[in-house]
């Protein structure tokens, strides 16, 4: 299936799922496990985790008492089907929870990337964008496609 | 067919009513819906003896599917931000609903009918807030009336206790300073108050005209100083904010308890809140404060002995605050087991009389049921001899309390047995993991973190296996029901040197990663050029973190609601409690193997009403139409059958509470969580409104 194509089956995705991101749907299809982050932006984000994240989320991103983990099966299934862009936009807007907002898109950007290292998603080459809205297409798949099913792959349920 | 005829008849009643008035609608109604008065949930779980019980039954089994949203209030313009952990239960008082909400933690009410804004009240604390160990909406808030005043009450996310005029959310004048009282002030220790290390999630409890006051502090797996504040209860007279009365959860030198700690510790050591929430009992004059740890969530070397009242559940007189009894889950705790949720009260029959019994879930997943007269236990509870571990300078109990009734409600320690077997091969490979960690049954001390082993696998971890929402307490079959999660934690200790993370010799982490210490949120990092974490050896999982192929180390159920039977201490059913994570339907080495309803993990309080029990699923899922969300489902209580089940747009954040207003019951739970920002939804029957 070519890029094109699978945009069309994005659209029609979307305009299932309603009408406000159908502008989206052009935008080539793309997911975690395609290497949508550079290693050096996850050395980056690793730093920058250490100094706004680390306290809260520990420092092997596994949570404490009142932060959730940041890593492992049950963050990725609560963000399972959703995208880096939502990832991006709630970190940004709430994190950390002392200074939220602080950040800069480029440093959110990193630590996010840094996380995906951590959830074991590849690198690639292109970086994740210092902005929510350049990736609502990058969709967060908790369970590696099978390599038949290499692109949009459909996570529903069975 | 007569059922179905009927209906049809009074759908043409009703379409033909309407266009003559709205009181013969409500009659066509009526007759479809059994109503009954209007009924109201005062206190944060229904009572004051936190049963998060109603008796009503228009919702029930035959028709929860056909459970609509009446009105849904999301919380996006409250506060600065919008909100992602919305954790607050309403309360439900002559049809206005009040709760604190959004990330400025501002109370509001609601009407309870149409969901529409009342009033507002909002207390913009600048940096104080921000220094919070407690940040966003927290579990809500507390009434008090004396049959002509009302009164809202709630605890800001600066530590300030603040009384509202419930018809208007104006701040009472009569009460502390122009309706606020600085819990950060008259706390018999000197406090910064725009620094200090304190807050609270927990709703006030008020009971006779006394607000009582628990403390919250950061968490204490690296706790950034040694003398951290302690975590005292305090009664406030609810008419004035006048304080009425102090317990010293860390007994000062004289006092009953000091003698549990060793050396004196007991003068330096801080924590030691109360950040559950409490109960009380008005007729004996008792409020029940379950008590959490001191300084130090896995590390006890500064607070040597058995160390009252830590991991205690302590009796206090209401007007005076002395101790009339204390029972100690844990001593010496080195698992973070602080005691999370107000213990519910429950009149039992033991041996053919009833006894004034209370039933306290925990993160170890034992119930413990107390004479709360007294604090005796009702089935025996025995002491154990445990191990001791190898981290330097740690003392260490050299037994622990294990009831002997009910069972445990959830896993305890972690042996080959309860390691994943969806297969032989991940059971292999889980057998592998647990080489590499040191395993054993509950109270199996934390160890030093080393390559090779890691440190100590925890189960229940330390999120506990029931958390901060408590359960929930049927007084008509004297059934206890509990949501648990299954998530084991590694508890490894780490030596530290640096004063400027951590002023402990030892501390939570994993062997070869930087440790981070915990400050009181936006207080100025010690050292905030920290360097980065070590890189993980190898390619496996890093260290610490406990899955194989991606799946959960353990067997399911990952979450799941228990029955617990108080006429005779047993378990009565379980189920798991949750639809399948996604990533364990979509695995690829699960694919064709039919695995039964896994449950999810998080923190869930259920409800219980006359014949349902009622919990929505902590987490998202995709459903078979590939939409994320998750499901509010209703349980026979009496078998744990599942009898219905609604879709919501997000999982249960706070727990649900449920009232009947103008013939038709409401169920009023807080959703959100991931990309779904917070909403509180309100759902009933199908009918006209």
């Amino acid at each position: 299936m070519g890029r094109v194509t699978r945009g069309y089956w994005l659209a029609g995705a979307m305009l299932l799922l309603g009408g406000a991101v159908v502008t989206r749907a052009q935008a080539p299809d793309r997911h975690v496990w395609t290497g949508v982050y550079t290693r050096e932006q996850a050395e980056r984000g690793k730093t920058a985790y250490a100094e706004n994240c680390a306290a809260c989320h520990g420092e092997t991103l596994a949570g404490i008492d009142v932060a959730p983990a940041l890593v492992g099966p049950n963050f990725l299934n609560n963000w399972n089907n959703t995208s880096a862009g939502d990832l991006f936009a709630r970190i940004q807007s709430t994190m950390p929870l002392n200074a939220p907002g602080s950040l800069g898109g480029r440093k959110v950007a990193d630590i996010e990337a840094y996380m995906f290292e951590a959830n074991g998603f590849p690198a690639g080459d292109l970086a994740l964008p210092p902005n929510a809205a350049l990736m609502p297409n990058v969709r967060i798949v908790a369970q590696k496609p099978e390599p038949a099913a290499a692109g949009p792959a459909c996570t529903c349920g069975k | 067919m007569l059922r179905m005829t009927r209906r049809r008849l009074l759908g043409g009643t009703v379409a033909v009513a309407a266009t003559i008035g709205t009181v013969p609608v409500r009659r066509a109604m009526a007759q479809e819906l059994p109503g009954g008065p209007d009924t109201e949930w005062r206190h944060y779980a229904a009572d004051q003896a936190n049963s998060r019980y109603s008796p009503l039954d228009q919702i029930n089994a035959g028709n929860f599917s056909d459970l609509q949203v009446a009105w849904s209030f999301k919380t996006d313009i409250l506060g600065a931000r919008k909100e992602y952990q919305f954790e607050p239960t309403p309360l439900l008082v002559k049809g206005r609903l009040f709760l604190t909400a959004g990330s400025r933690r501002d109370c509001v009410a609601i009407d309870a009918a149409t969901g529409e804004l009342l009033w507002m009240f909002r207390k913009d604390e600048g940096q104080r807030a921000l220094n919070s160990p407690r940040q966003l909406s927290g579990h809500g808030c507390s009434y008090w009336t004396d049959g002509k005043l009302e009164r809202i009450l709630f605890v800001t996310i600066g530590y300030q206790l603040v009384s509202l005029d419930a018809a208007t959310g104006v701040p009472d004048p009569a009460f502390g300073m122009d309706g606020v009282v600085d819990l950060k002030k008259d706390f018999d220790q000197e406090l910064d108050p725009e620094t200090a290390d304190v807050g609270l999630h927990a709703t006030p409890l008020v009971a006779r005209d006394v607000v009582v006051v628990g403390a919250a502090h950061a968490a204490g797996d690296v706790p950034a100083v040694r003398r951290n504040v302690k975590g005292y209860v305090r009664g406030f007279d609810v008419r004035t904010g006048k304080r009425k009365w102090i317990f010293h959860t860390i007994p000062k030198k004289g006092e009953y308890g000091y003698d549990s700690w060793l050396n004196g510790d007991a003068d330096e050591a801080g924590n030691g809140g109360v950040w559950a929430e409490m109960s009380a009992d008005e007729e004996l004059g008792l409020v029940y404060v379950p008590v959490e740890l001191p300084t130090g969530d896995e590390m006890g070397m500064f607070r040597r002995g058995n160390a009252l009242f830590g991991e205690s559940l302590v009796a206090l007189d209401l007007e005076t605050g002395e101790r009339r009894w204390h029972y100690q889950l844990v001593h010496h705790g080195l698992w973070d087991r602080d005691i999370p949720c107000a213990p519910m009260l429950c009149d039992i029959p033991v041996n053919g009389r009833t006894v004034k019994a209370l039933a306290q879930p925990t993160k170890q997943c034992f119930l413990y049921v107390l004479d709360r007269t007294n604090g005796k236990p009702i089935w025996p509870i025995v002491e154990r001899p445990v191990e001791a571990g190898d981290v330097p300078g740690e003392w260490y109990a050299r037994t622990q309390p294990f009831p002997t009734k009910p069972p445990a409600y959830d896993v305890q320690g972690v042996g080959i047995d309860d390691l994943i077997d969806f297969t032989p091969e991940l059971r292999a490979q889980a057998v592998e993991l647990v080489k590499q960690y040191k395993i054993g049954p509950l109270y199996t001390p934390p160890v030093v973190s080393r390559p090779g082993r890691w440190g100590t696998i925890s189960a229940p971890g330390i999120q506990g296996g029931t958390n901060w929402p408590g359960g929930c307490y049927d007084p008509e079959s004297h059934t206890v029901f509990v949501y648990s999660k299954t998530q084991p934690s590694v508890i490894g200790i780490i030596p530290n040197e640096d004063q400027g993370v951590s002023e402990f010799p030892q501390v939570h982490g994993i062997a070869g990663a930087e440790v981070q210490s915990q400050v009181a949120m936006g207080a100025e990092a010690p050292n905030p050029f920290r360097r980065p974490p070590a890189a993980r050896p190898g390619s496996g999982p890093p260290p610490g973190f406990l899955s194989v192929q991606g799946l959960p180390l353990l067997k399911p159920p990952y979450g799941r609601i228990t029955a617990i039977d108080l006429r005779k201490g047993d378990l009565k059913w379980q189920v798991a409690h949750g639809e399948t994570p996604d990533n364990v339907r979509n695995h690829p080495a699960l694919k064709g193997l039919k695995i039964p309803r896994t449950g999810r993990a998080g923190n869930l309080g259920p409800l219980c009403t006359r014949t349902l029990v009622i919990c929505g699923e902590a987490g998202f899922y995709t459903n078979e139409y590939g939409i994320r969300g998750a499901m509010l489902r209703a349980y026979d209580k009496a078998t744990g059958e599942e009898k219905g089940a609604v879709y919501m747009p997000a999982p249960q954040s706070g727990s649900p509470m449920t009232y009947m207003l103008n013939n038709r019951q409401y169920i009023v739970v807080a959703i959100g969580g991931g990309n779904y920002s917070a909403e509180l939804v309100a759902f009933r029957l199908p009918g006209i409104a």
